[in-house]
């Protein structure tokens, strides 16, 4: 069978992928603080949230950065990732329940690691909302294999 | 009484440290059902998972809860992998505070450790942390 993952030496720098869309709804923000424990009131208080900037409860930070993790993966074929190595991240403005987020990558560093199977892709990330508005940027470093 | 721990009452360099949880097949089901963020080659957990679960362990701590009104930054480094059936705990240090004209802004390092006390992940949290209303200090 053909493996269809790509390796670290496939991948070249300046590519760039944009994922489909995925609305963050209501259940994403409720399931999310169950998993992660994080019931703070800008998440799971809608009245609280009324009286503030935001006007109602807004998602959970690392959520959208989770979920970002996620559409990445279906951004391009799969990376033969073995794990990540580390990010940079900016949270720059609120995602709503009800907001459409989309990941734009492109890949900016490969460098090789002390284990010679392996290698780090640096990818800069932007989410963006339904009106292109960043609400998320940064960079991540991904650990990948090199093809045996 | 206090029921949250505004930007003035944050202790620079204070150490926390949080109740420990252990990560179950079930989170990993969960996380990834919820971002579609698929196995990696490994059959470690996904990393971002642990780092979601340090966030919530944060709220567990003895003090109020901070009165963070948003999450302004982070810097993560994944230094070793959790398997699950791991026990994780974290330990929190307030690294600096910056005022600002209405609230502040907190850097908050946290150690993610497992049950050998080894580390596993390290962040860098900046959160934006409201001041106490003048009412209210009076």
């Amino acid at each position: 069978m053909v493996d269809p993952r790509r390796y670290f030496d496939e991948i070249e720098l300046g590519e760039e992928y944009e994922s489909p869309g995925r609305t963050v709804t209501e259940a994403d923000i409720v399931i999310f603080a169950g998993l992660s424990g994080d019931y703070n009131v800008l998440h799971t208080d809608a009245e609280f949230m009324k009286q503030t900037i935001f006007g109602e409860r807004i998602a959970h930070g690392l959520l959208c950065l989770a979920i970002q993790s996620g559409l990445f993966t279906r951004a391009t074929a799969p990376y033969a990732t073995l794990g990540f190595g580390g990010l940079r991240w900016k949270f720059k403005a609120p995602v709503k329940i009800g907001d459409t987020i989309r990941l734009r990558a492109k890949v900016v560093e490969k460098k090789d690691l002390d284990k010679p199977d392996r290698g780090q892709i640096t990818l800069d990330r932007t989410i963006l909302n339904q009106r292109d508005e960043v609400v998320q940027q940064g960079q991540t470093d991904l650990i990948v294999r090199k093809r045996p | 009484m206090t029921s949250a721990t505004y930007f003035e009452d944050v202790v620079v360099d204070r150490v926390q440290l949080t109740p420990a949880i252990t990560v179950t097949s079930a989170h990993v089901e969960m996380y990834q059902g919820l971002t579609r963020e698929m196995a990696t080659e490994s059959a470690g957990i996904p990393d971002v998972l642990p780092l979601c679960m340090a966030i919530g362990l944060g709220w567990r701590v003895k003090d109020p809860p901070m009165a963070v009104q948003a999450f302004v930054g982070l810097e993560w480094k994944v230094v070793k992998e959790l398997r699950v059936g791991d026990t994780m705990h974290t330990s929190s240090r307030i690294i600096s505070k910056r005022p600002m004209r209405d609230s502040g802004l907190i850097v908050d390092e946290r150690t993610i450790l497992d049950q050998h006390g080894e580390v596993v992940q390290q962040a860098r949290f900046t959160f934006l942390v409201a001041k106490r209303q003048k009412e209210a200090s009076a």
